[in-house]
């Protein structure tokens, strides 16, 4: 502040602030409206998680990767047909090992063997599941 | 033995009230909430709207606690935001006039009972945009060139309505001084 704008005398007066008696009842009042800002941020946080949570579930059920189409990615459309290999091989496989223990016709009703097969695959998988859930909770 | 919310110093509660300390900010507007109204409405402003404007200045300073570093008071931290938002209000009502004479005869001066000098009455005496700058300048702490870009002045003008508004405050608050001492002496 250069010496035209300094006053001291004034400034003493500026500075001179009786605390006013409502000095209390003020506070509360900022007090107040802190707490119902931070309770809105809080619920338009939750609400835009909420939304946005139901929006990925959506797409992520809608998702279709067509990993072997062509205009999948490189890495996406190697990966793509691995998978599809992979599988048929597994299939042939066991095809292959049901027919030589003579079950390929075999049937639970009106189920085949690839669907006796892949009902099986399925419990499998379950158990494997429910076995890492386990150890997860013990460890 | 733990200290209480008075025994801390404005630094340290306002480092707790950057991590989110309600209560720590509850203790400093308690502390300066007076001082940050004074100022508005020496500005100018009406009771109520200096109130407004205060508790809007405190929200923004609780949210922005985080840059307070101490190297000023919280107080002239405080004051400067409140000062800044009760411009840009003021802003939306209407563009700075450059000269305003206050009506004289509407106002009478009358220092208090106590014979102390009264700044706020003093202030009264200012045109708008006197009151305003001086008020910036002694009581928010900004610098001329702070206030002409606050106010969307020029640098000059600023300085003009600074230099008028003391003059007249010094003769405001003289003339006050005498009458009071007069009174002490015939008492």
């Amino acid at each position: 502040m250069s010496v035209d704008e300094f006053d001291p005398g004034i400034e003493r007066l500026f500075a001179r602030t009786p605390q006013m008696a409502d000095a209390n009842l003020f506070a509360a009042e900022v007090e107040t409206r802190l707490q119902s800002a931070t309770g809105l941020r809080t619920l338009a946080l939750t609400l835009a998680g909420g939304i946005g949570g139901i929006i990925a579930v959506r797409q992520s059920m809608n998702v279709d990767l067509h990993l072997t189409g062509s205009q999948a990615p490189v890495a996406g459309r190697v990966i793509g047909q691995g998978l599809q290999s992979a599988s048929l091989d597994l299939q042939g496989g066991v095809a292959s090992a049901l027919s030589q223990m003579g079950l390929a016709d075999m049937s639970l009703g009106s189920m085949g063997g690839m669907q006796l097969f892949w009902i099986t695959a399925a419990a499998l998988i379950a158990l494997a599941a429910a076995g890492v859930m386990k150890l997860s909770q013990e460890v | 033995m733990a200290k209480s919310l008075m025994d801390h110093h404005d630094v340290e509660l306002a480092a707790l009230a950057a991590a989110g300390g309600r209560r720590e900010f509850g203790e400093l507007v308690r502390r300066h909430g007076s001082a940050v109204r004074s100022l508005l409405r020496r500005m100018g402003a009406q009771p109520a709207e200096a109130d407004d404007v205060a508790q809007d200045a405190f929200l923004q300073a609780f949210e922005k606690c985080a840059e307070f570093r101490g190297d000023g008071t919280f107080a002239a931290w405080v004051k400067r935001i409140a000062a800044r938002l009760y411009l840009k209000r003021k802003a939306k009502d209407a563009r700075y006039v450059a000269e305003i004479e206050p009506d004289q005869e509407e106002v009478t001066s009358s220092p208090d009972q106590a014979g102390l000098v009264d700044l706020d009455e003093a202030l009264k005496h200012l045109s708008e945009t006197e009151r305003l700058c001086v008020s910036l300048c002694h009581g928010a702490g900004l610098s001329h060139p702070e206030i002409a870009a606050a106010m969307n002045l020029p640098l000059g003008t600023v300085k003009s309505h600074v230099k008028r508004g003391l003059d007249k405050l010094r003769a405001r608050l003289s003339l006050d001084t005498g009458q009071s001492a007069r009174a002490t002496h015939v008492g």
